[in-house]
């Protein structure tokens, strides 16, 4: 088609209709096609905030759109569509439509911080890329990602013990990521082990998987932590849920 | 005896201009065509002025009591000139209330107009009630009202300010930039926000220029403390639904039509050549340059000159000007108007 605008429309977005009459008027078939309007009729205020409330998305409101980020994204080098510039914008509008396009590629963002760097006005879109991928699990837009499992798990032990207990962390891991524990790397790790490491060592690794080794006189600690942990998470549930 | 030099306009510039030449013991008359003293920052009602956030009545009306209490100046309100003939040093001006004066020099202070909105009709000031302007803002905060729909005087939820309104736009003939309604709209943005923090700012900009020092204390000051959101769209029209204010227009940045509804549209309007510069042209015997504004001639020798000599401008009337920029010309003129009469300077200096 000649006309440039053709690359603005959606494939989803033409409709083409078996049957279809309307007032009296046949418009079936291929050359009755439909564009869904793209027009913008409204701006959902609430979702700037609620990812200005997840940590790293604090400053998305001081953007002006200058594209820096996105010039110097490592990943949008490899793949155009990941555009940090535009998806601050659609955040800012409250565009959840168009932002949910792209839910499947923002977590892939790498964290080089180049952005971080080049932002003229310290908007830090690398955090705000992380508080949007949390915003999309926390949505239930996306499903929770291997790694944030793994930051449960390992926080959940450290709060509990003030230790970390690797095959505990590994075991709890691959359980959330319903992966299987027998895996070959795994069997043959264990085998070296045994057959390697000084007995006494081998007792005291054993002794730590059945009993969960604990610092002495942690709770005060873990308690703070907890309360603060929990004051945050709080504040974000009552940012989302607003 | 020296004779007094003929100050026309009482806002910033002549305040500044007829101080000025008072603290030297020089004699003014300052004509005003209006009832009272003050310019547009008075007579239009601002709130807090840029960038020193005093109010305008404290602020300019601190130079209207300097200027009332200054034995050296006569004021003449509610009066114009209709007649000035003459040389350097020897005019003769006629005024309106039939009165003569013999003046040595004069300084055009004549400002600006407010550009009247109801000129881009597409935007719809003066169809919907909600739809208003930059001084009419300033006037409801400067009252004390605080920023509500006139409609029903409900508090806005949503309020869009479309800036270069009567300014930038080749269809209306004015292709100049306002220079002052980025930095105001930006500061009346955060002021909405203070006082109704519930309620959402959109600016709808094509640049923004809130030059120098206001970049911080502005444009970045208002989107990073007061969160208000920046949209680059030149407005198509303004409608209604019936219940709410419809923007329409194109959001650029993500080449995509918006349609949204909106409380209350802030037109920020521009600086017009003031109406009267044609007869001041006239009478005065000076050019205007091309937009109609008066032409200021000679600005690296000294300031304030225009085609006629003896005859001065300074501040808005020779094109849109701050209020702190206004007060400098106004000083400035003073200084050429004395150095000229004492010492006359070639004018290629």
């Amino acid at each position: 088609m000649p006309i440039h605008e053709k690359s603005l429309i959606r494939p989803e977005n033409l409709k083409t209709h078996e049957e279809l009459v309307i007032d009296g008027v046949d418009v079936s078939g291929h050359w009755s096609t439909f564009i869904e309007s793209r027009v913008v009729s409204d701006y959902n205020e609430a979702m700037e905030d609620e990812i200005a409330a997840l940590p790293g998305g604090e400053n998305i409101h001081r953007c002006w759109q200058c594209g820096s980020c996105t010039n110097s994204c490592t990943v949008n080098a490899i793949n155009p569509d990941f555009n940090p510039r535009y998806w601050i914008y659609l955040i800012r509008m409250g565009m959840e439509d168009e932002l949910l396009r792209d839910k499947d590629i923002i977590w892939q963002c790498v964290s080089c911080n180049k952005c971080t760097y080049a932002c003229p006005r310290d908007v830090f879109p690398e955090g705000v890329m992380k508080a949007t991928a949390h915003w999309l699990e926390r949505k239930g837009h996306t499903p929770k990602s291997p790694s944030m499992h793994f930051d449960e798990v390992f926080t959940e032990q450290v709060i509990k013990t003030g230790k970390i207990e690797e095959s505990r962390t590994i075991r709890r891991f691959f359980s959330r990521t319903k992966q299987g524990l027998m895996q070959p790397w795994m069997i043959e790790m264990v085998k070296r082990l045994l057959r390697n490491l000084p007995v006494g060592l081998l007792t005291r690794m054993g002794l730590a998987t059945f009993v969960a080794p604990k610092t002495r006189g942690w709770s005060s600690a873990a308690a703070a932590m907890q309360e603060y942990i929990d004051e945050q998470h709080e504040k974000q549930e009552q940012a989302l849920s607003s | 005896m020296t004779k007094p030099i003929l100050i026309v306009g009482g806002g910033p510039a002549g305040l500044a201009a007829a101080h000025s030449l008072g603290t030297v013991g020089r004699s003014s008359i300052l004509v005003e065509k209006e009832d009272k003293l003050g310019g547009a920052p008075i007579l239009s009602g601002y709130a807090k002025l840029v960038p020193s956030g005093e109010w305008a009545k404290d602020a300019i009306g601190g130079m209207v009591d300097r200027v009332e209490g200054d034995s050296n100046i006569k004021v003449l309100t509610g009066t114009t000139v209709t007649k000035f003939d003459g040389t350097p040093g020897n005019f003769t001006a006629e005024f309106s209330n039939g009165d003569n004066a013999q003046v040595e020099a004069a300084v055009l202070c004549s400002g600006f107009t407010h550009f009247d909105s109801i000129n881009k009709p597409e935007w719809g000031f003066g169809t919907f009630p909600d739809v208003v302007t930059t001084t009419q803002v300033e006037q409801m905060i400067s009252s004390g009202q605080g920023v509500r729909c006139p409609s029903d005087g409900r508090k806005p939820q949503r309020v869009a300010i479309l800036l270069c309104v009567g300014s930038r736009d080749r269809q209306i003939g004015r292709e100049w930039c306002s220079k002052i309604c980025c930095t105001v709209s930006s500061n009346l943005a955060m002021e909405i926000r203070e006082e109704l923090p519930e309620c959402h700012v959109y600016i709808y900009y094509m640049d923004i220029r809130t030059f120098g020092l206001y970049e911080t204390k502005y444009y970045w000051r208002s989107q990073e403390e007061f969160k208000v959101k920046y949209i680059k769209a030149r407005i198509a029209e303004v409608t209604s639904d019936g219940e709410k204010l419809i923007v329409k227009g194109e959001d650029t940045l993500v080449k995509r039509p918006i349609t949204i509804p909106f409380d209350m549209v802030v037109h920020a309007i521009g600086m017009d050549p003031n109406v009267d510069n044609p007869q001041l042209a006239d009478i005065f015997g000076v050019d205007l340059e091309e937009h109609g504004h008066i032409a200021a001639e000679n600005r690296y020798g000294a300031m304030g000159h225009t085609s006629r000599p003896g005859v001065f401008v300074a501040g808005a009337a020779t094109g849109p000007e701050t209020i702190d920029d206004s007060i400098a010309q106004g000083h400035a003129a003073a200084m050429s108007v004395l150095s000229e009469l004492h010492q006359p300077v070639d004018k290629s200096a």
